[in-house]
């Protein structure tokens, strides 16, 4: 049994301090594993983003433990945890994924090229290719719609041996046809081993999560797995 | 009326007898709404005593083969031109259980919404699934009409789930307020603790 791609254990962050401290997570745990989508849903202000931005080494935890692919995130140098951040996690968010003044492939060859890694361009071309947008290489995010954006945005975010992806409402900006692309995208990645993390308002592609988590105030409050066969549904029917 | 119709509009395509129907009327619904053959037959025969279909043929293993009249091929007519009424509203037990919920006393209200709120997501989620299994193993005789029956239940799944988290909106605004009320929060009150103070 591997260990799971990520750990939250008992995570707290407050923000500020004193009467105007703000808890945005108190007490979260949560475990993702290989293969593994989970979807975070709550109203905003519920913790959602800060649950994103901490299971990725975008923000620091008050109390509590983050541990990415085993590696607990407080250990790190910062120079470390910059590392796991190119290596380890990769984040898709709504909008202002990608660099203006990049084409594509540049865009997907960053995380690479700032870890000093051989073959780069070959590399992020193949990563291109898995998400349908090879022929889009060389142009610049301005000449592209939103939904080859957020493709080329999946592919920077899945490109080397990257095992977890975190999306903060990745469909957010597109059309319900693209929006779908999407996350079937995202759904197909998360099956062949990689393990995701969700955040979105919209049930309809919370949906296409294994597990759907509430938050509340900071707090899970509830969480689904995917526990209905087709079979049961028959019988509901 | 919708089986009788849906029978109907398959019969204005060619003669049939009723397991012929019964399939034919399954597949084109993606099978959601499974038909005994009693009804199939009950429902023809009730239609041949309106004149909207008449007996064709008795095959030599007693089979009714059934043919549409012109009152039946009107009738089809009709009904796909016309809208389906909505004007009374299906008995819902959601919306009972939450309407008389929020005035019960000592009822927890956002636990209900909670626990539906659950249990609709999963509805959603297996929804989801046969959808995606759909797209992955395509199917073009059947694919059109499945997908739509599979996206009506989805749509619907989703509007209650919206419905869900407005009633609970709702009941956090009506607590904030009967709180300030009582004691005025202070500026720049953690959002947070809004739903824990009520």
């Amino acid at each position: 049994m591997t260990a799971p791609v990520l750990e939250l254990v008992d995570v707290t962050r407050i923000h500020g301090s004193g009467a105007t401290a703000v808890h945005a997570l108190r007490g979260v745990s949560l475990t993702v594993a290989a293969g593994e989508l989970v979807a975070v849903m709550g109203p905003s202000g519920s913790g959602k983003s800060t649950l994103l931005n901490v299971a990725g080494g975008l923000d620091t935890v008050t109390t509590g433990a983050v541990r990415v692919e085993g590696t607990d995130l407080a250990s790190l140098s910062r120079a470390a945890l910059a590392a796991v951040r190119r290596r380890s996690a990769g984040y898709v968010f709504q909008d202002l994924n990608l660099i203006p003044t990049l084409t594509a492939v540049e865009n997907v060859a960053l995380p690479l090229e700032l870890d000093g890694r051989r073959r780069v361009r070959s590399n992020a071309l193949a990563a291109l290719e898995e998400v349908g947008v090879a022929d889009l290489a060389d142009r610049y995010p301005d000449e592209m719609s939103g939904g080859q954006q957020q493709r080329v945005a999946i592919a920077r975010a899945l490109v080397g041996e990257r095992r977890l992806v975190l999306a903060d409402e990745p469909t957010g900006a597109l059309d319900s046809e693209t929006g779908e692309a999407v996350l079937t995208l995202l759904r197909r990645r998360v099956d062949q081993g990689c393990a995701g993390v969700l955040v979105t308002h919209e049930s309809r592609h919370a949906a296409w999560a294994d597990r759907v988590v509430y938050l509340r105030d900071g707090c899970i409050v509830d969480s689904t797995a995917y526990d209905v066969s087709p079979g049961s549904l028959e019988t509901a029917r | 009326m919708a089986i009788r119709h849906g029978l109907l509009a398959l019969l204005d395509e060619g003669p049939a007898y009723g397991y012929q129907l019964k399939a034919a009327f399954e597949e084109r619904t993606g099978g959601t709404w499974p038909l005994n053959i009693g009804q199939v037959y009950t429902t023809l025969s009730r239609a041949e005593r309106d004149g909207l279909v008449a007996q064709l043929d008795v095959g030599a293993d007693g089979r009714v083969v059934y043919e549409i009249t012109d009152a039946g091929r009107h009738e089809v007519a009709q009904w796909f031109a016309s809208p389906v009424r909505r004007d009374a509203p299906a008995r819902d037990e959601l919306t009972i259980k939450l309407a008389v919920a929020v005035t019960a006393p000592g009822v927890d209200v956002r636990a209900i919404v909670q626990t539906q709120r659950s249990e609709t997501m999963r509805t959603l989620q297996a929804l989801t699934r046969l959808k995606i299994d759909a797209a992955e193993k395509p199917d073009p005789t059947t694919d059109t009409a499945w997908h739509l029956v599979l996206e009506r239940l989805i749509f619907d799944a989703e509007a209650e789930a919206r419905w869900l988290d407005h009633v609970e909106a709702r009941l956090l605004r009506a607590a904030a307020s009967t709180t300030s009320d009582r004691t005025p929060a202070p500026d720049g009150t953690d959002r947070a603790n809004q739903g824990s103070a009520r």
